[in-house]
């Protein structure tokens, strides 16, 4: 599935750019993200919980960094096994733009869930996933405008 | 297999501390959903807290016009209780028409508000009524209960004992079943009393069940299935799935109102 957006965010495009690089901030603002470790400068191992109702799934998995054009834009790419419930991968096209001392972050991400997961949730699989990505980008969007995310 | 140990609580006292002494503990009461989702091993919690035993966690009584129902009663018990039948026969129509005769006799109206299915029919019905759902700790009103896509105002350690209906000067419910899983494709609940008009629409929105402003004003001016008929629904914010796409879903959206309004 597919889904875009864009988010006006009250910093410099550098500020956001660093934040978006960084992985305690990435560990912040990913709903449910339990344990993020960097591996290199463009790759992240990650433990993320996602609860969908009674449905929960620990998912371990790997985050890359491709197409870095800095401070521009970049693609980030997710990829987990998440046990008996199967596994879930997504990408997203984020790109930053200046604009009057404030920067527009644009992003288009697409999202595939397999396994029993897919099977049982089919139902409710996209409208989870834009939940998700939706939940990420204002988590980011609170972060760097000073408020940080609860917990969770 | 992983091991799950099960509580059947005595008091909701007793319910309360074995939720927050547990790792990660779930209530449980039908089970329709939970269940079958730890069958499939999609949820593996720690403890389940069974509250079905707890006195005066089911059955229907009245408090002047207000319908109280028990948290742990079933769908069959709430559509065969001639107090719902008497003060809002359109909540019994809703319980009638949910899913199979097995979920109606297992499945509980505490269950499905707090697990929230964006397509349950009970949300639609408790929202549209201007329903109150009491807990262990206090009393919710529907507005600020259901909180999007299987998200409610409920705290993890917070059971449901009871929900506080009142009654309807007209009321009435319509859905579009999706064949398979027997789910509202669309569902509307249309309602007018103490609380002005209300309008709720389960298994469109892709954050849950949500209130429709436009088909509230039309109706609250002329309640007619005309009227209904005449409110253009966007189908921006509207689920698309394999089953309908978005400008399906909101066509039905206007034709279960309608239906709705003629069924009150």
């Amino acid at each position: 599935m597919d889904m875009s957006g864009s988010y006006r965010i009250g910093a410099p495009r550098q500020a956001v750019w660093t934040a978006l690089n960084d992985a305690e901030v990435l560990k912040l603002c990913i709903p449910g993200c339990e344990e993020i470790e960097q591996t290199s400068p463009t790759t992240m191992t990650a433990r993320v919980v996602q609860k969908i109702g009674p449905v929960k799934a620990r998912f371990n998995g790997a985050i890359e960094l491709l197409n870095v054009n800095a401070p521009q834009s970049y693609t980030i790419k997710g990829e987990g096994q998440g046990g008996v419930a199967g596994f879930a991968k997504g990408a997203a096209d984020v790109t930053l733009s200046e604009d009057g001392g404030e920067t527009v972050l644009e992003f288009e991400a697409r999202a595939q869930v397999g396994g029993k997961l897919a099977r049982i949730g089919s139902r409710l699989i996209d409208a989870a996933a834009k939940k998700v990505a939706r939940q990420f980008f204002d988590n980011f969007h609170d972060h760097l405008n000073g408020k940080d995310p609860p917990g969770d | 297999m992983y091991p799950t140990k099960y509580h059947k609580a005595a008091s909701i006292d007793d319910a309360v501390a074995a939720l927050g002494a547990g790792e990660e503990a779930l209530v449980l009461a039908g089970g329709q959903t939970l269940l079958a989702t730890m069958k499939q091993h999609l949820a593996s919690p720690s403890d389940l807290v069974d509250i079905r035993a707890i006195d005066g966690m089911s059955g229907v009584s009245t408090d002047g016009d207000m319908l109280v129902i028990g948290a742990a009663t079933t769908h069959a018990e709430v559509a065969g209780s001639a107090d719902v039948q008497r003060l809002c026969p359109a909540l019994a129509g809703l319980a009638r028409g949910i899913g199979d005769p097995a979920v109606r006799h297992v499945g509980t109206i505490g269950g499905s508000i707090a697990n929230n299915d964006p397509a349950a029919d009970y949300p639609a019905g408790l929202l549209a009524l201007g329903a109150t759902v009491v807990t262990s700790k206090r009393q919710i009103g529907a507005d600020d209960f259901f909180q999007g896509l299987f998200t409610t105002a409920l705290d993890d350690d917070e059971v449901i004992t009871s929900v506080r209906i009142p009654a309807a000067s007209r009321a009435g419910y319509a859905k579009f079943r999706q064949p398979a899983s027997l789910f509202a494709l669309v569902g509307v609940f249309a309602a007018q009393g103490a609380g002005g008009t209300r309008v709720a629409v389960t298994g469109a929105g892709e954050d849950g069940v949500f209130r429709h402003v436009g088909l509230e004003a039309a109706l609250g001016a002329d309640w007619s299935a005309a009227a209904a008929g005449g409110v253009g629904v966007a189908s921006e914010g509207l689920l698309a799935d394999i089953h309908a796409s978005a400008e399906y879903r909101a066509n039905l959206i206007g034709v279960m109102a309608k239906r709705a309004v003629e069924a009150s």
